[in-house]
């Protein structure tokens, strides 16, 4: 299913924070904290990055799989909320390509998945 | 204290503004408050254990025009809801005794003060029942149901502690490049 996307080159692109507030602020929060026990925060994902299977589910949790920006916009996207609220660069930052295949399919259950790569008891959607 | 990357662009944002528009300007009299890492504060949210809309000390943009009591005024250009400002809150706060839902949606709404496009968080305030005054459904830049993540029909007061809808809130959250809808 082809995603509405917004398609951009990185000269006509706005600045990736403003896509940050734009895209992914109004739940997970200015400060990346998340929101109560309803959407997870994002401190922890520099770990889940760089954990196998990790790459994937960060391109196809719904938010991010879904959300109205091209394929290079969301992989910079993902990079700059890795670094910024992860604390991890990636040696190997999420390419363009890579983030156009995942999120051609959505994780379904992203809660069960991100516990199981977590091992994370914490209760969440 | 190191500041984060969203500071730095608030900063640089309402910097831009200033030079452009000069000290008049919408956002470079708000530059106050956007300026050296008060970004958050520009969006205060309840958490368990975190700031409360109480704790928030934001001035209201003064210059900006029209009426926060009204459907008309620019910032409520996507809202669907009672206007908080007819509720014993304002265009950027709740009224006492509700709490601000953390989770909302963000869109655009250009402002004819100086024409430029902001990125506004209609959040909503919960915790009471309706408040039944200045009721405004003009959904520019909304989604439907499918496209949540830009949709104003849902109660965003699911994440509150009480999920009671009271009032709806636009907050300023910076400058938008891009105007939504997205093409």
């Amino acid at each position: 299913m082809a995603v509405p996307a917004v398609a951009g080159d990185a000269a006509s692109m706005p600045p990736v924070e403003e896509d940050y507030v734009l895209h992914c602020s109004a739940c997970h929060g200015l400060d990346g904290a998340g929101a109560n026990d309803v959407v997870p925060g994002l401190g922890g994902v520099g770990e889940v990055a760089l954990r196998p299977g990790g790459r994937d589910y960060l391109m196809r949790v719904p938010g991010a799989a879904q959300s109205p920006v091209d394929d290079a916009r969301l992989a910079r996207l993902l990079n700059w909320v890795i670094e910024e609220f992860g604390g991890v660069e990636l040696e190997s930052p999420l390419t363009e390509h890579e983030v156009g295949r995942a999120r051609r399919a959505p994780l379904r259950d992203p809660g069960s998945a991100r516990r199981a790569l977590l091992d994370d008891p914490q209760p969440g959607p | 204290m190191m500041r984060s990357r969203l500071d730095v662009w608030a900063e640089r944002s309402a910097r831009s503004l200033a030079r452009g528009f000069g000290r008049r300007s919408f956002l470079a009299r708000l530059g106050g408050v956007l300026v050296g890492g008060a970004v958050m504060p520009l969006l205060p949210v309840a958490r368990a254990g975190g700031p409360s809309p109480s704790d928030v000390n934001a001035p209201e943009p003064d210059g900006d025009r029209g009426d926060p009591t009204k459907c008309e005024y620019w910032r409520h250009c996507g809202i669907d809801g009672f206007a908080c400002a007819c509720c014993g809150g304002s265009a950027s706060k709740c009224p006492p005794g509700t709490e601000m839902s953390p989770v909302t949606w963000v869109g655009t709404c250009r402002n004819p003060a100086d024409g430029r496009d902001y990125l506004i968080s209609y959040n909503d305030c919960c915790g009471k029942a309706f408040c039944g005054r200045c009721m405004c459904n003009r959904n520019e830049g909304e989604r439907p149901d499918y496209h949540w993540f830009r949709n104003n029909d849902i109660n965003w007061c699911a994440g509150a502690e009480v999920q009671t809808y009271h009032c709806s809130t636009a907050i300023v959250l910076g400058v938008a490049t891009e105007r939504q809808p997205e093409k």
